[in-house]
């Protein structure tokens, strides 16, 4: 499911970001068209780049579809899960990431070395979002299993929903940063200076460029998951009412990321630490206060 | 100090230029400099006599274009740029096309060519350090803008040093002016810069107009003032979405792009090109304002007079935009007066300095407009700096609309005096063009030379990205908006 869909995701935040510019915009399905052309054409290898290039794109996909394969689609049960898979996702992404900086090192032109640092920097001050958010429900529920820490949220006391309410806002700047989107990354400009993860893929081209906007409209994907399966007890247990509100809180996560793309400004570039920083300290004081109220 | 005192596009002869010696000419011309005066051109008016020098150059305070002329029996002089960085480009650009050699010059460089001399490949300017690495940029770039290239000395995301290449766009259009029948040398002024049709038609029309002493009707001064405002309007319209779109800020973007569609289709209503190009005939204009066209072209303009006062608001209270646009790129006013900026980048960083009122022509000897300028050089200046020149811009379209004088729209253009020159400036919406054209005995052309605003403000880029962040060059970059063309001619 999460294959099939996940490029529908982004073809559907670029058709509302049109959509809020006043413009016709590509069809929803563009996303499907491209990957179909990048999967067709013949893939080239810089002259400078040596075997780790190659095996990169690779390793970065089946890193993260394997890191997908723990998540709870729809709210049903995922395909992999035992106790402490939350950090082996995790480090799946990290493992994503640790390659395609390596890659973009290993190719030597200045603008991937460039990205690469902005990124194996930015990644610094991602990591703890990540643990104050999804870790800190661990913490409070003991549960190391990203779907029983899911199917452990009940939303029935007020200083749990707003304890969750505030993780999914700090989640939410999370997926916007390991997503490269707007304020943080702009993933539409052509600008090689100012990109942070799109430089990185640069000099790829054909099917190894498939596999890279594949895994990241998965990576995409996979966060919105992860950000709707906050809301899952709503559903109370009832089949079409978990597909349901799962269906409307991933058109509304839609709408929010291309508003905010439409409105906000980049952030300018050492700023981003501090904005990130952000996000994890209302992590940290969000774990904080909850356990003091309880 | 002996030298030439003329105004603007004021015809004189060749003989009143009194040439110097070259100890002479140096030390008036420094003192000129010293003087505050801006060099606006350095090249010998005879390319068949080339040890006669001319140095032009403008005082803004007084109006006049002062002109001194020496003679220097070697092909070489004692670099002034040290002293006086204005002068740097002058100099490269003097050895580059006449083999001048500028003694001590700090950084010799090629203007438009590939290298200096030779098949020697051109040495960059490099800082020697293990921690700076060198970022090249161009002159190929990802989206669909003209060719340049930018190496950058970076220190981490710090830039320490740009040197900019350009010439990739040269054409050789001086010399093309020269050999051209008249109708083509309209056409070829018109395609200076693509973005700056009607400044450079102007600059043109003006500089052969003035040598042939035709007069031109106010109505037909008017309309190419009216035509140079709708340019300018237009083209600040542009830089603004292009500065939204590098921040990233959508909505801004494509509303500036609609905005300024508007603007440039009132042109096509006027002459039938959105550029402005075909307007211009020596002796006055083409085509005529009726009644119809210049209703739509104010329903046209009042539609965006509403709408962008929104748009701005919106741009410039928006906490993201401002974070980005202030305190970056800041070129101090003792910086840019050394570097002789000019025009728009000039007046963000506090220089009162704008053609059209210190060096009025045409229709704004009449009609004048008011100088606009903000003074903290930073690209939230050169930004906002736009939006007030847009309101002053359409404001004269609508007072110069409403009283349109009447008249002919065109004289007839006798032939042109031997061994007579004329400065010709007008000011297009990046700043002074310049335009310098020079009779030989029979009264042909024997020199013409162009000078594009952006030949004094690619400095003002490289300047404006010292210690500033490598990811914040697109954005100052399009707040200077310069023409790659222009430069290069």
């Amino acid at each position: 499911m999460i294959l099939v869909l996940s490029p529908l995701f982004s073809g559907i935040v670029n058709k509302q970001k049109n959509f809020f510019t006043g413009r016709i915009g590509a069809p929803v399905l563009q996303p499907y068209y491209e990957l179909f052309k990048l999967f067709k054409k013949e893939t080239l290898h810089a002259k400078t780049a040596s075997f780790i290039s190659r095996i990169t794109p690779l390793v970065h996909f089946t890193a993260i579809l394997s890191a997908a394969a723990v998540l709870p689609v729809g709210f049903s049960a995922p395909l992999i899960s035992f106790e402490g898979d939350i950090i082996l996702f995790a480090y799946l992404l990290s493992l994503s990431r640790f390659f395609q900086i390596l890659a973009a090192m290993d190719i030597g032109s200045s603008f991937e070395g460039m990205g690469a640092s902005r990124e194996a920097s930015f990644a610094v001050f991602v990591e703890p979002i990540f643990f104050f958010t999804l870790g800190s429900i661990a913490f409070i529920t003991g549960l190391t299993s990203i779907s029983s820490i899911y199917d452990s949220i009940v939303l029935n006391n007020i200083s749990y929903l707003v304890f969750i309410f505030v993780c999914s806002i700090s989640f939410f700047i999370l997926a916007v940063t390991e997503c490269s989107r707007m304020p943080v990354d702009d993933p539409n400009t052509h600008l090689e200076l100012t990109m942070i993860h799109e430089v990185m893929i640069l000099d790829n081209s054909g099917f190894d460029l498939f596999l890279y906007h594949y895994s990241s409209s998965i990576k995409l994907f996979i966060f919105v998951i992860l950000e709707t399966s906050f809301f899952g007890s709503l559903g109370g247990g009832n089949r079409v009412l978990e597909i349901g509100i799962f269906i409307l809180i991933v058109f509304f996560l839609s709408t929010a990321l291309a508003f905010v793309e439409t409105v906000t400004a980049r952030f300018k570039m050492k700023n981003i630490p501090q904005y990130l920083l952000f996000a994890t300290a209302i992590g940290v004081l969000n774990l904080l206060i909850f356990t003091f109220t309880q | 100090m002996i030298s030439l005192k003329i105004q603007n596009a004021e015809v004189f002869s060749i003989s009143q230029i009194p040439f110097l010696e070259k100890k002479e000419f140096f030390d008036s011309l420094i003192k000129e400099l010293d003087n505050g005066l801006r060099m606006i051109g350095f090249f010998p008016p005879d390319p068949a006599l080339p040890q006669r020098l001319v140095a032009i150059l403008s005082d803004s305070r007084t109006s006049f274009i002062h002109i001194i002329g020496g003679i220097l029996d070697k092909r070489e002089f004692e670099s002034l740029s040290s002293r006086f960085p204005q002068v740097f480009n002058f100099e490269c650009e003097l050895f580059e096309n006449y083999g001048f050699l500028p003694l001590n010059h700090p950084h010799l460089s090629p203007v438009r060519k590939e290298n200096l001399n030779g098949n020697q490949p051109y040495a960059f300017y490099q800082i020697q350090s293990n921690e700076i690495h060198e970022v090249a940029v161009g002159p190929i770039h990802a989206g669909v803008i003209e060719p340049g290239h930018f190496r950058f000395q970076c220190h981490g995301e710090q830039v320490h040093h740009l040197e900019i290449r350009l010439g990739y766009q040269h054409r050789g259009i001086e010399s093309l002016i020269l050999k051209a029948s008249p109708s083509k040398k309209i056409l070829l002024s018109e395609s200076i810069a693509g973005d700056t049709v009607i400044g450079h038609a102007y600059a043109h029309c003006q500089a052969v107009e003035s040598l042939s002493e035709t007069q031109i009707s106010l109505r037909a001064q008017t309309i190419r003032s009216i035509a140079e405002e709708l340019e300018r309007t237009a083209m600040h319209i542009s830089s603004l979405g292009g500065m939204s779109n590098d921040i990233g800020l959508a909505i801004a973007s494509s509303s500036y792009g609609r905005l300024r569609t508007l603007v440039i289709n009132s042109l096509a209503e006027l002459c039938g090109s959105r550029y402005g190009r075909g307007l211009f005939v020596y002796g006055g204009v083409r085509f005529d304002f009726s009644k119809e066209i210049l209703k739509t072209i104010l329903s046209n303009l009042k539609t965006v007079f509403q709408d962008i006062a929104e748009i701005h608001k919106f741009l410039f209270s928006s906490v993201g935009s401002c974070v980005r646009f202030e305190k970056t790129g800041v070129v101090s006013k003792e910086k840019a007066e050394a570097m002789g900026l000019t025009g728009q980048a000039a007046r963000s960083s506090g220089i009162g300095l704008d053609t059209r009122i210190q060096h009025p022509y045409g229709a704004y000897r009449y009609f004048p407009v008011l100088l606009n300028s903000l003074s903290s050089g930073d690209v939230f200046a050169r930004a906002f700096l736009r939006t007030l020149e847009i309101e002053e811009s359409m404001k004269f379209i609508f007072e110069q609309v409403d009283s349109l004088p009447e008249g002919r729209i065109k004289s007839e253009i006798s032939s042109l005096p031997p061994d007579c020159a004329v400065v010709s400036m007008t000011e297009g919406f990046r700043g002074e063009i310049v335009h310098s054209a020079w009779t030989d005995k029979k009264g042909a052309l024997m020199q013409y030379k162009i000078k594009d605003p952006s030949f004094n403000n690619w400095l003002g880029l490289s300047l404006a990205m010292e210690k500033t962040a490598i990811s914040d060059f697109p954005l100052c970059n399009k707040s200077f908006d310069l023409s790659y063309a222009g430069h290069d001619l």
